[in-house]
């Protein structure tokens, strides 16, 4: 933040860096220590556990992660959509399969009829009871075929493509597709959807959020209103940037990840955070999954988990070793080492629900293991799951 | 000077008529030429193009209707059989133990799949037409719930899960089911299925619904296509597995044995990757019995014995015992009585290779079928009183149902609709058209490849033309009427001419069917409808579907550069029949193809009838123009956005 105002806060920022520093050091040098996590709003990982290539995972590199409602767990490579099996290893499924390209960028399940909704680099893919169905924009109504972000919301699939946004109806099999001659989108690059109740959420790479309105057929537009790409010259004024990475939503919040920050939307009020004004670890976020209206951020640098008020970050050091931070407001961060540490700090999907939590990194898998089982049973003000 | 005057007159008219008829010649050739690009086309008259109007042709005039009786059901005390009548959009109540029609009730939409609720009686029917299932009150049989489903819903069965009650319905045109809640009736879920679902059934624990496609689903030009199974959740409507049927087609029947875990799948085996030389050996078409076992895995066994076949195995019906299954043959008036038991026998001997092979071996159908029991004309739905001891028998085009002991598998009578229409030669036809006796040993019917008139989905290889070469798509026969000429390359110029002799020597490998049948059955041909007409005609444009028909009857590009005449697709794809009969080269002539001049077809239920193109191998309507369209030849479309070719379609889907 490199504003004139922001220059003359730098000094109280460092100095505040500095005394954190000093105060968490003897933390620091704890190994494992017993944290109480009762009064945090979100599940501390105490340890991770890794997958790889010993486990089946055809590749290194994994986008997509995703949990079924059945307890199965799936994860999209660059090399193939893979399931874990009862034996806890990985079973691959291919473009000889039937998946139209063998790199996954997105997953998601149709909650009725369990379907598994898969985007790729080249195509949507539906998974339904053991079969693929390929969707691409030369046997179909999708828009173009490189899909990065898939949803399902009641009778229809909704998809982010490089080529503009597209709904599937699954009762009538009519495409909508929507670029930038038929919405308010700006150019077509969509990187992220997410539906919403009534509305839909498209991420625009370049063009901030758009809110689809489908009972309407209305659109709202959310822009970075100072329109500087690298800089947020005024917090929370509204989205942070406009270059929209990914985006969620979740029990009225909305969240949306972009390479120079964070945004939180309510409804009402935006607030946004930077990493050198925040305990946000990386300006570069990529992914975010909400539960229970805490986020968590998945970027370059590792995680971070907020509910917008406390933050507990996961690093890698340079030795391997984990690195856990918890920020409450007012009070010193509280730093442990952890013996586990994230596969790999650069996080590209990430899958969270009452039991653990499941990151995909650019070299390999990785599962946390909470501190606390059902943590969320211990915590009144926190939102029902959906 | 008068005859003089009479001589004069006479000849300047005759020159004048003349020099009309050279000249109206010539210009009407030339006008051919300037619409069609083509100089080289043979007889083309002005009813090509013009003249035709939609409500002269003989499918959409009204036509006899008959009490054929669909779907039927028996009350949980044995005492009354349920029949529906979608053809007089009637539900009919008979005495199991009179055989009389205690009364028949109005239901429009098309009343086809029944089921009685196996404790209260409650009727639920599914309107084929209406898109709906209504519930109606046992004791006077009025209306006391309906619900929208999916498309065409033909047939539906019911459970009661660890949720509540559920019915599966198998919505025919939109190739899923629905899934219903009974308190209140309400969709839980609408999972796709296989193509077009006809049939459904639950597992002995309630736990499982079994939906089956009758049309097979295609990968390629080398693959044997399979019909697929469907395994729902009954309680939440998730698909637990997709089996495939291989190489089966047809499979209209479903039902479940509760002592063995099984689900039975009567189906028609088709082969059609190999050539139809082939009849002649028997390896085209057999019919099958699908045994689905417990673990998911599937057997094939053959129905027919050798030398004799059972054709258009359809429904099917299992004794509560789990002891016998009866399955009705459409196409031989016939049911075959299955011994499960030897049946399981047989299985628990075969090894992996014996039981993949099996259907191939028609001398294994002596194994467990016990018994062919003989019907009226063109069994369809079959099934059991709650005691086992009387099968019903639905004769669908002799409107009759037949009631059999099945102790001693005598007929004890028959619940008579109807007179079975003898007297109407549309009715007529369409006992020609489901007749196997037309063929080779009775292999297969006319409906074998075009269920109930439509397409089967599948290419095949007739080797008049060399073995190998010119693989034809199977084309649905609703609404040919008044689209002369027939065939892929356009040289049968009659229907008559298209089902005569020669076919009997390529395909039927027999007899012809004799001038009077096939007379019948040109009629009954042409008095077929598009797919789904009645439910599109009265329907408005959607703005999507308005953009899309002013895109097909462009005459411009969007910067005014004319399209030319011969690649506007209203040229050759004309209104109202969406076709002006005329071969044309369109740019997808393949490798193994003789010509590139290929018939016009018409576009009328367009949405219905994939695959396209001659040989089948665009998949979709949107691949015609996106991967095997290059050069602007079947249609202008290199300046199409993906917008426009999703209103295009979204028009196609229309017509």
């Amino acid at each position: 933040m490199n504003t004139p105002k922001n220059r003359n806060r730098r000094p109280e920022w460092l100095a505040g860096i500095f005394l954190t520093v000093a105060l968490a050091a003897p933390a620091a040098l704890q190994a494992e220590p017993v944290v109480k996590d009762g009064d945090l709003p979100m599940p501390l990982i105490e340890r991770f556990e890794n997958f790889g290539a010993k486990d089946g995972i055809p590749t290194h590199k994994v986008h997509a992660v995703y949990k079924t409602r059945d307890g199965h767990l799936w994860i999209g490579t660059w090399d193939g959509l893979c399931v874990r099996e009862a034996d806890g290893k990985f079973k691959r499924y291919g473009p000889e399969d039937g998946l139209s390209h063998k790199m996954v960028l997105c997953i998601t399940e149709d909650p009725t009829t369990g379907d598994l909704w898969v985007a790729t680099m080249r195509g949507l893919n539906k998974f339904s009871g053991g079969k693929f169905t390929q969707y691409t924009q030369t046997n179909s109504g999708l828009p173009n075929n490189v899909v990065y972000g898939c949803d399902v919301l009641d009778d229809m699939v909704v998809v982010a493509t490089a080529a503009g946004a597209g709904i599937l109806n699954l009762k009538t099999g009519q495409w909508r597709i929507f670029d930038h001659t038929n919405s308010l989108m700006h150019e077509p690059w969509c990187y992220a959807v997410k539906g919403a109740k009534d509305l839909i959420y498209w991420g625009i790479w370049g063009a901030g959020v758009l809110e689809y309105d489908f009972k309407k057929n209305t659109w709202k537009e959310y822009r970075d209103p100072d329109r500087d790409f690298h800089y947020d010259l005024v917090p929370d004024d509204g989205l942070i940037n406009d270059i929209t990475s990914w985006l969620s939503w979740e029990d009225g919040i909305l969240w949306q990840n972009t390479y120079f920050g964070f945004t939180r939307y309510d409804g009402k009020k935006f607030k946004t955070w930077v990493q050198d004004q925040s305990p946000l670890l990386s300006n570069f976020t990529q992914i975010v999954w909400p539960h229970r209206r805490v986020a968590w951020i998945g970027m370059d640098k590792g995680v971070s988990v907020t509910d917008g008020e406390v933050w507990v970050n996961y690093e890698v050091g340079t030795d391997g070793e984990g690195i856990r931070t918890i920020h409450r407001p007012g009070a010193q961060p509280e730093k442990t080492v952890m013996n586990t540490a994230l596969a790999n700090r650069f996080v590209l999907g990430i899958y969270v629900d009452d039991e653990e939590a499941w990151f995909a990194t650019s070299d390999g898998l990785s599962r946390g293991v909470y501190a606390n089982p059902n943590p969320y049973k211990r915590l009144p003000g926190i939102a029902a799951a959906p | 000077m008068k005859s003089r005057g009479f001589i004069i007159t006479s000849l300047a008219s005759v020159v004048a008529a003349g020099g009309l008829g050279v000249g109206g010649y010539y210009w009407s050739v030339a006008h051919v030429q300037r619409w069609t690009g083509m100089d080289h086309l043979g007889f083309v008259n002005c009813n090509h193009c013009h003249l035709v109007r939609v409500e002269k042709l003989p499918w959409a005039k009204e036509r006899p209707r008959h009490p054929a009786p669909a779907g039927l059901a028996v009350s949980p005390d044995g005492r009354r059989l349920y029949i529906a009548l979608d053809d007089v959009n009637e539900v009919a109540e008979a005495d199991t133990a009179t055989l009389q029609v205690n009364r028949r009730i109005k239901l429009a939409g098309g009343p086809y799949g029944l089921l009685a609720h196996p404790q209260d009686g409650r009727l639920f029917v599914t309107l084929r037409h209406a898109d709906a299932v209504v519930e109606l009150e046992p004791g006077r049989l009025t209306e006391v719930a309906r619900i929208p489903v999916g498309k065409g819903p033909v047939c539906l069965a019911y459970t009661r899960t660890e949720a509540g009650e559920r019915l599966i319905v198998a919505n025919s045109l939109s190739d899923d089911a629905s899934l219903l809640s009974l308190s209140p009736l309400a969709e839980i879920a609408r999972p796709h299925t296989g193509r077009e679902p006809f049939a459904t059934a639950m597992s002995a624990d309630g736990s499982v619904a079994f939906v089956v496609g009758r049309i097979a689903e295609t990968k390629d030009f080398v693959t044997p296509a399979a019909s697929e199974l469907t395994l729902i959740r009954a309680a939440t409507g998730r698909v637990l597995k997709r089996v495939p049927l291989e190489s089966a087609h047809l499979a209209e029947g479903l039902a479940t044995v509760a002592s063995r875990g099984w689900a039975l799948t009567p189906l028609v085996k088709v082969r059609n990757l190999i050539p139809i030389t082939q009849v002649a050996n028997g390896w085209v078409m057999s019919s099958g019995l699908g045994i689905t076992l417990a673990d998911g895995q599937t057997v094939q066994v053959p129905l027919d014995e050798a030398n004799d076949y059972f054709a258009d195995p359809s429904g099917i019906a299992v004794d509560p015992a789990g002891r016998y299954a009866y399955v009705v043959s459409g196409g031989s008036d016939a049911v075959s009585v299955v011994d499960l038991e030897r049946l399981s026998d047989w299985l628990s001997k075969a090894c992996e290779l014996t039981r993949r092979e099996a259907v191939d071996d028609l001398s294994l159908s002596a194994e467990y079928v016990v018994a062919r029991l003989r019907t009226g004309r063109n069994p369809r739905a079959v099934t059991l009183s709650p005691d086992g001891r009387r099968l019903f028998v639905g004769e669908r085009l002799a409107d009759r149902v037949l009631v059999v002991d099945t102790a001693t598998r005598e007929p004890v009578g028959h619940v008579v609709l109807g007179d079975g229409g003898a007297w109407d030669p549309i009715r007529r036809g369409e006992s020609v058209f489901t007749k196997a006796a037309h063929t080779f040993q009775s292999q297969f019917s006319c409906r074998s490849c075009h269920p109930d008139g439509h397409v089967d989905g599948l290419a095949y290889d007739f080797d008049g033309d060399g073995i190998g070469d010119n693989l034809l798509d199977n084309r649905s026969l609703h609404g040919l009427a008044s689209t002369a000429p027939f065939k892929w390359i356009g040289s049968n110029p009659s229907v008559e001419v298209q089902c005569g002799p020669r076919f009997a020597r390529v395909l039927m490998r027999t007899d012809p069917i004799p001038p009077d049948d096939l007379k019948d059955l040109a009629t009954y041909l042409q008095s077929l409808p598009p797919t789904g007409w009645e439910r599109r005609r009265d329907l408005a444009l959607t703005p999507t579907q308005e953009r899309g028909r002013q895109l097909f009857f462009a005459t411009t590009r969007p910067d005014g550069t004319p399209i030319p005449r011969e690649r506007q697709c209203q040229t050759c794809h004309r209104p109202p029949l969406f076709t002006a009969r005329i071969p044309t080269a369109v740019g997808t002539r393949g490798p193994r193809d003789a010509t590139e001049l290929f018939d016009t077809p018409h576009l009328l239920g367009i949405g219905y009838s994939a695959p396209y193109l001659h040989d089948g191998r665009a998949k979709t309507l949107e691949e015609l123009w996106t991967t095997y369209q290059t050069n602007d030849l079947h249609g202008v479309s290199s300046y199409w956005s993906k917008h426009q070719l999703n209103d295009l379609i979204e028009y196609l889907k229309t017509l």
